[in-house]
């Protein structure tokens, strides 16, 4: 396929230049490649008053990629950094919206990169024909198109009308990277000046014309039922409009494609303001069959995974023998530990919402999501609408965290506004809704055991994971243990615990990393037995080549190496350390990029603080150092989070902690310093940087635990009385 | 119902709600001020912080009855031009991730520093516990304010 056949462009209403990608275009080896499957969409608007308007169609949850998309594009285009602006397009079919698995900027690199350039040459083509000399003899630079021989100017606003008027150019010519001046750049976030002033709209802030609140009272209980309800005092309340059930649309939702979720059964308030629904649910009275899990205790289930772990299912991967941990000729040592992350809460600052306006054969909506297509398609599914019907007004939200993947308060929204009688209906999550009955983040209980052998080598790895998420698939991806260890005999076995679990799972910041990465914990406990250093029995143990455990992108023992390394040498690993203060490590490949965590902790007065984490990061091309400083430091206070108070316990069904008092999170006197460095490197592509500390933060601390006292912790969140 | 009149961002406003509404839900719902964020609704996590007579307060937790005719401020009415000095060392530090807790933050802070114009590093901590940052931008929160402080001018 030609350039020409992807790549379209109109003039503006009103002059300028809008650029559009009607297919997805990657190089591979230089030569790009289009597919019509995953589109983009419409990149760049530039105005005749020369403002550039990137029109991000990705989700803004805090991650920062509006900002570091738009500089990649802003690089090629040659702009003024400060006159590109961030625009929410509406959700369309034909963008590529989805936002998740830390993967924007790793497929988006050369197509930001491909669009710039594109719309770069024709601004300069525009000038060209303007001055009438060939367009070699132009350039641009800093928002102008400059010609060599007369030294004449013109602004991209002056060219942008002429230039939306040409084709496209049939190549497109790249930046060298040696001239790279915003690329790379610690740019401040683009949306600060609207955060700062209070300026900056969420899906929680939208204003629509005779809109109405509500809120649910769903079922305490997962897999509970609605009996029956009396709405007689709740009616009463000034302001409460209508009182319905939402038994029509809730259940368990497996067909929804990769992302199964629940949408708990309830009873709506509907009313002219977020206050009187809300004090007009706290006057309803529900009866409610709290089904299967009435009796059921976190205990119970972790029992019952405890039990699973135990026994040997067949193997989703192996590497040598896949039985040689069993295998008594070899084997002279055996080391085992079982390892555990329970949920988690998501607890996004911004709580759950959606606003919604159904009309008899479609829907308006309002909110910030991370799959809009996903929200089309249970639209479709639930109600009927005709997909262009559904119409998504995208809005930033105040985190996602994997939670607004889900689509669930969108269709409670819509079904909402649709019962209240057409009129458009803000729903809100109260926070004890969010901590309650909410998806949470997926279980996953780790059992280990190796074998060494007679020269005590590590001879074979075996990992078992039993985990309450699969995305609907059948086994676990990847297919081994993500690590870069060198190791003759690996195998890694799965079972799921769906049918079991006490909440729906869901994912979080991190997702499966949490407790796959426990092999860092796993491997300090090797070291501790044969004595030796753990940053020296890693080095002895990391390959030098790259390794497949079943994912597309390969553990780089050598990446996995040098950030190691690097946060070892700043850390000052080995240094003396009193009494009571001990350094633990962990290091890890996620989303393409590679990091090492190194903690250090007191552990005094049977209290744990840490006191420092160093970071050593490989994400390849580093986008903007500030805000992928921002993501991994905030990752680590993520992962502290979870090792103090993480956890959603369940008693007798339902979850115990209600709010922010109960379900603590890391504050600022409990967070420690925190220092970033990154390695030297000259990879050409970048790699994700949202989730690659939250998972190791842990692993990283319950080994200084282990170095600071001798003792090993291998269930977060930590026990009030873990140090008595 | 009752009639209230609300001196906010030294304007007046006239809102007829219901006496225990909390003032979060009028300022954001009734005056269409949406700066100012809820985020827990039992004054744990400060989203919700605005000045009363230059205070910081939890507006989550402060029912209509109770505002009278103090001097409301909120995020958008901190500064005329978003130029306040912790506005200015936010954007210097690029401190927000999602930003849904920066105007609580920013607020708890302005209010601090009017006490307290030239904090230690422990006093600045003290007085920004009671925020809650889910993304866990705290240090940058941190340097923001220390950053902001070292402008003002020294006694």
């Amino acid at each position: 396929m030609k350039r020409r056949d992807f790549i379209r462009t109109s003039a503006l209403a009103g002059g300028g230049l809008l650029l559009s990608f009607h297919a997805m275009a990657r190089y591979i080896d230089g030569k790009p490649v289009a597919t019509d499957s995953d589109v983009l969409g419409d990149y760049v608007k530039i105005t005749p008053q020369g403002d550039v308007l990137f029109q991000f169609v990705k989700h803004e949850m805090g991650q920062g990629v509006s900002t570091a998309m738009a500089q990649i594009l802003a690089e090629e285009l040659c702009a003024d950094w400060e006159r590109v602006k961030i625009e929410f397009p509406m959700a369309d079919k034909k963008f590529e919206h989805d936002t998740g698995g830390s993967c924007t900027m790793i497929y988006q690199w050369d197509r930001l990169r491909l669009a710039g350039a594109v719309a770069r040459q024709m601004l300069v083509e525009a000038a060209a024909r303007q001055w009438n000399t060939p367009a070699a003899n132009c350039y641009a630079a800093h928002h102008e198109v400059i010609n060599k021989t007369t030294s004449q100017r013109l602004g991209f606003g002056a060219l942008a009308s002429a230039a939306g008027k040409l084709a496209p150019p049939p190549e497109a010519t790249l930046k060298d990277k040696r001239d790279f001046q915003i690329i790379g750049q610690p740019k401040p976030a683009k949306l600060i000046p609207d955060i700062v002033t209070g300026q900056l709209k969420y899906g929680i802030d939208v204003n629509v014309p005779g809109m109405l609140y509500a809120v649910i009272a769903r079922c305490p209980v997962f897999k509970g039922q609605l009996k029956g309800f009396d709405a007689t005092n709740a009616l009463k309340v000034k302001g409460v409009k209508k009182v319905f059930t939402t038994k029509p649309i809730a259940g368990l939702q497996l067909e929804s494609p990769y992302m199964p979720h629940d949408i708990r059964e309830g009873v709506v308030v509907v009313a002219d303001s977020f206050w009187a629904a809300r004090k007009g649910r706290d006057l309803l009275k529900i009866e409610w069959d709290e089904g299967p899990n009435a009796k059921y205790n976190t205990e119970d289930f972790e029992a019952l995974a405890a039990e699973h772990a135990l026994h040997r299912t067949d193997p989703t991967g192996y590497t040598g023998d896949e039985n040689a941990v069993a295998d008594v000729g070899h084997v002279r040592k055996t080391l085992r530990a079982s390892y555990v992350f329970p949920h988690q809460i998501h607890a996004c600052m911004e709580p759950l919402n959606c606003t919604a306006h159904s009309h008899p054969d479609g829907c308006e909506l309002w909110l910030g999501t991370q799959a809009p297509h996903l929200i089309v398609f249970e639209l479709n599914r639930v109600f009927r609408f005709a997909e262009d019907k559904i119409k998504i007004h995208l809005l930033p939200s105040g985190g996602g965290f994997g939670r607004r993947y889900y689509p669930d308060m969108a269709v409670e929204a819509a079904f909402i506004s649709k019962e209240a009688g057409h009129v458009p209906v803000k729903m809100i999550w109260t926070r004890e809704d969010d901590h309650l009955h909410n998806l949470g983040h997926l279980f996953q209980h780790l059992e280990y055991q190796v074998g060494l052998d007679k020269d005590n080598k590590l001879y074979a790895w075996y990992e078992k994971e039993i985990r309450t998420y699969t995305w609907g698939a059948k086994y676990a991806d990847p297919q081994l243990p993500f690590m870069g260890y060198n190791i003759p005999n690996i195998r890694y076995d799965f079972e799921d615990m769906i049918q079991q679990e006490l909440v729906q799972s869901s994912a979080w910041r991190g997702v499966v990393g949490h407790g796959r990465f426990y092999h860092e914990c796993f491997i300090d406990e090797i070291a501790a037995d044969q004595k030796i250093d753990p940053y020296q029995f890693r080095l002895s143990l990391l390959r030098n080549d790259d390794v497949y455990v079943g994912d597309p992108i390969p553990v780089s023992g050598s990446r996995l190496r040098r950030v190691l390394t690097l946060a070892a040498e700043k850390a000052k690993w080995g240094k003396a350390l009193p009494a009571g203060q001990g350094m633990g490590m962990a290091v890890c490949i996620y989303g393409g990029s590679y990091v090492a965590v190194i903690a250090e902790v007191t552990v005094r007065d049977h209290q744990l603080r840490v006191d420092k984490v160093t970071i050593g990061v490989d994400c390849g091309k580093v986008i903007n150092p500030s805000g992928t400083s921002n993501q991994i430091t905030g990752g680590i206070v993520w992962s502290l989070t979870a090792l103090f108070y993480g956890g959603l316990p369940i008693k007798n069904g339902r979850a115990v902690y209600s709010n922010f008092h109960q379900n603590k999170l890391l504050r600022m006197n409990e967070c420690p310093a925190m220092e970033v460095h990154f390695v030297e490197t000259d990879e050409e592509r970048p790699g994700g940087v949202g989730e690659i500390s939250s998972a190791l933060g842990v692993p990283a601390v319950l080994n200084a635990i282990f170095a600071a006292t001798g003792k090993r912790i291998r269930k977060v969140p930590l026990r009030a009385d873990a140090f008595a | 119902m009752a009639t209230f009149i609300l001196h906010i961002n030294q304007t007046s406003r006239e809102v007829d709600v219901d006496p225990q509404m909390p003032l979060l839900w009028v300022i954001r719902d009734f005056l269409g001020l949406t700066g100012t964020k809820y985020g827990c609704g039992i004054a744990q996590c400060g989203a919700c912080t605005v000045h009363l007579d230059g205070k910081a307060v939890r507006s989550c937790s402060i029912p209509m009855s109770a505002v009278g005719a103090k001097n409301i401020t909120t995020i958008e009415g901190l500064s005329p031009n978003g130029q306040h000095a912790l506005q200015r060392a936010w954007q210097q530090e690029d401190v927000p991730q999602c930003g849904y807790c920066q105007a609580g933050q920013i607020m708890t802070a302005a209010a601090f520093l009017e006490q307290q114009p030239h904090p230690t590093d422990d006093d600045i901590t003290r007085a920004m516990s009671g925020n809650l940052c889910r993304c866990g931008t705290y240090l940058r929160i941190h340097a923001a304010i220390k950053r902001a402080a070292s402008q003002t001018t020294t006694p």
